[in-house]
């Protein structure tokens, strides 16, 4: 090779060229909005003047005593832990009764994949009209097998507020896990279970023994990303209840929002979503870390 | 494994109910699109025994079926104007700018990821994945008050570049796991014939990653079909994305649950037939690149 020859390698083979405009953009993206929020959680809009104040911890102090807030936070934990522990039930289990060639099963699969594209507004919507206390297709259900009393509206009772908002979460998402869950299964060897079965393994020993510790970079995958968006929820709860009756399905991500831009508290708006920014960012961080889990 | 035949009568049942269960509601939704009022708040529920209507639609998209368009302006119930055409058009827009921008940004990334070794490419391809991670709202706040300043509110400009920043990490991880899947030795033997990375880049690892890139392509469109936040905080009267605009239908004299039908079916529809053609790479990009097929 020529001198040249190897210049222009060594200098085509740079990398910032083709990541400046990926680097520009994310910053702009995230690094500026992350120090706009801490600027402006010391700050408050003030109505009167119409201009910003400087208020120093005010903003933070208010966040430790504000019980709404803390509640925000526990419904917020609450949707997480609940969702994600049925959807991963769930998928598995369908999953695994999916993972065979059965008639129309190739279809069956395809179908599931429908839930993922419908814009999760909408899926709020429709399970707004299916539980409607009136007309609704849940409601009927429920009053008929005796779960449900006659004339109670499941969305505008506190109680059972939280599990109205799940269950669209919980169809529109468990197929998600469903996919993802039996591409696993398809890709697992099957030596392994040969071997289990003239040892005379049951079927749940296998699952125990062998499909779950194969599973668990899959699963691991599933959790980060589903966990994301999970901790972040904000469209089912903002068009089925607006985190009412009171504050039942309050979520962190509602109440930031609400604060900002119904209430006008900018600066509380900012030190509340910049707490679930620190949150979400140290909670996936340390699941990366304990899982194990590598792009 | 060895299943008699009744085993497998009973799982081929319990599989098509499970589904069904899970279809239920696509299918109750998209029959509400075709329902009277009368049919919608009816006690018990209607099911499947109603007498299918266009009305909806022909008040939602100003067509009247088999007699061109219809008059747009009288559809007004409650006071809101419920002509969603140029909604959707909007829709389409942003979905399309937003996924062309990510798409180009995102491959000239990926590619250095894929093949240029440098020192703090995995810290790299972290932060990229933690951007995932920022919270909508954290974003959105002050986005606000940027797009505010810029004259960005309310833009097409505005919704498109925030739409597409947003699907930035999935289209570089993404788009990197395709790139993975070239064999390097192409490149390596390219550049000792003489050629630039560029035209290795044009020339022969695009046209490699084609299937790859449209599946990411497609990705990249459904998330900002979907998305709700971004549009509801920075945008305000001229421009709506369906998702968000679907709250005009709840009006002071009742939610008109027909013309809301109608519009999140003609906005599903599409977003049914894009996904079932990447079937094939689903999973992949429902896991940002990290599970192969």
């Amino acid at each position: 090779m020529s001198v040249a020859q190897v210049k222009r390698i060594a200098i085509s083979d740079s990398p910032w060229p083709w990541l400046m405009p990926l680097i520009a953009l994310l910053v702009v993206f995230t690094i500026y909005p992350f120090f706009y929020n801490v600027w402006l959680s010391f700050h408050e809009f003030v109505p009167r003047k119409r201009s910003l104040a400087f208020v120093g911890f005010d903003n933070w102090i208010q966040l430790w005593n504000d019980a709404r807030f803390w509640g925000a936070l526990g419904v917020t934990f609450a949707y997480f832990i609940i969702a994600l522990i049925i959807e991963i039930v769930l998928g598995m289990a369908i999953a695994l009764l999916l993972d065979a060639e059965l008639p129309g099963f190739g279809a069956l699969r395809a179908v599931l994949s429908l839930t993922l594209v419908i814009p999760p507004a909408i899926a709020g919507m429709m399970f707004l009209l299916l539980q409607d206390p009136q007309f609704g297709v849940v409601t009927y259900v429920l009053n008929s097998l005796g779960i449900l009393d006659k004339g109670m509206p499941i969305l505008a009772t506190s109680s059972t507020a939280l599990a109205g908002v799940l269950l669209a979460e919980i169809w529109q998402w468990t197929p998600f896990m469903v996919l993802i869950f039996l591409a696993g299964l398809r890709s697992l060897p099957a030596e392994p279970y040969e071997a289990a079965m003239i040892d005379g393994a049951s079927s749940f020993q296998m699952f125990r023994r062998l499909t779950l510790p194969m599973m668990s970079r899959v699963i691991a995958v599933a959790v980060l990303i589903r966990g994301i968006d999970l901790f972040r929820v904000f469209d089912y709860v903002f068009v089925m209840t607006s985190g009412g009756p009171g504050t039942a399905t309050y979520t962190v991500s509602l109440y930031a929002w609400q604060q900002t831009f119904s209430f006008l508290k900018w600066g509380y708006g900012a030190t509340i979503s910049l707490t679930s920014l620190v949150i979400i960012l140290v909670l996936a961080n340390v699941f990366l870390r304990v899982a194990k889990v590598r792009w | 494994m060895h299943q008699s035949a009744s085993t497998r009568t009973l799982r081929t049942i319990a599989g098509w109910v499970v589904v069904g269960l899970f279809f239920f509601p696509i299918y109750f939704w998209t029959s509400v699109a075709f329902r009277d009022a009368k049919d919608i708040f009816n006690w018990p529920p209607i099911f499947f025994d109603f007498s299918p209507t266009f009305k909806n639609f022909e008040q939602v998209f100003g067509i009247s079926l088999g007699f061109g368009f219809g008059n747009q302006t009288a559809v007004t119930p409650g006071g809101g104007n419920f002509y969603m055409a140029p909604r959707l058009l909007d829709t389409i827009i942003v979905a399309s700018f937003s996924t062309i921008l990510a798409i180009v940004v995102a491959t000239l990334a990926a590619y250095s990821l894929s093949r240029m070794t440098f020192r703090g490419r995995h810290d790299f391809v972290n932060w990229v994945l933690s951007t995932r991670m920022m919270p909508p709202v954290a974003v959105a706040i002050p986005m606000f008050f940027i797009f505010k300043q810029f004259n960005l509110l309310d833009t097409y400009t505005g919704v498109i570049v925030v739409h597409g920043i947003m699907n930035l990490p999935l289209a570089v991880l993404l788009l990197k796991s395709f790139f993975d899947d070239i064999p390097a030795e192409i490149d390596e033997s390219a550049l000792l014939d003489g050629a630039s990375r560029w035209t290795i880049f044009r020339r022969i690892v695009l046209p490699m990653a084609k299937g790859g890139i449209a599946a990411t392509a497609v990705l990249c469109f459904i998330f900002s079909w979907t998305e709700f936040l971004f549009v509801l905080t920075l945008t305000q009267t001229s421009i709506k994305t369906v998702p968000v605009v679907s709250s005009t239908f709840v009006t002071s004299i009742g939610t008109a649950w027909g013309n809301m039908a109608a519009l999140g079916a003609a906005a599903i529809v599409p977003a049914f037939i894009v996904i079932l053609l990447v079937q094939r790479h689903l999973v992949r990009g429902l896991t940002m690149g990290s599970l192969k097929q």
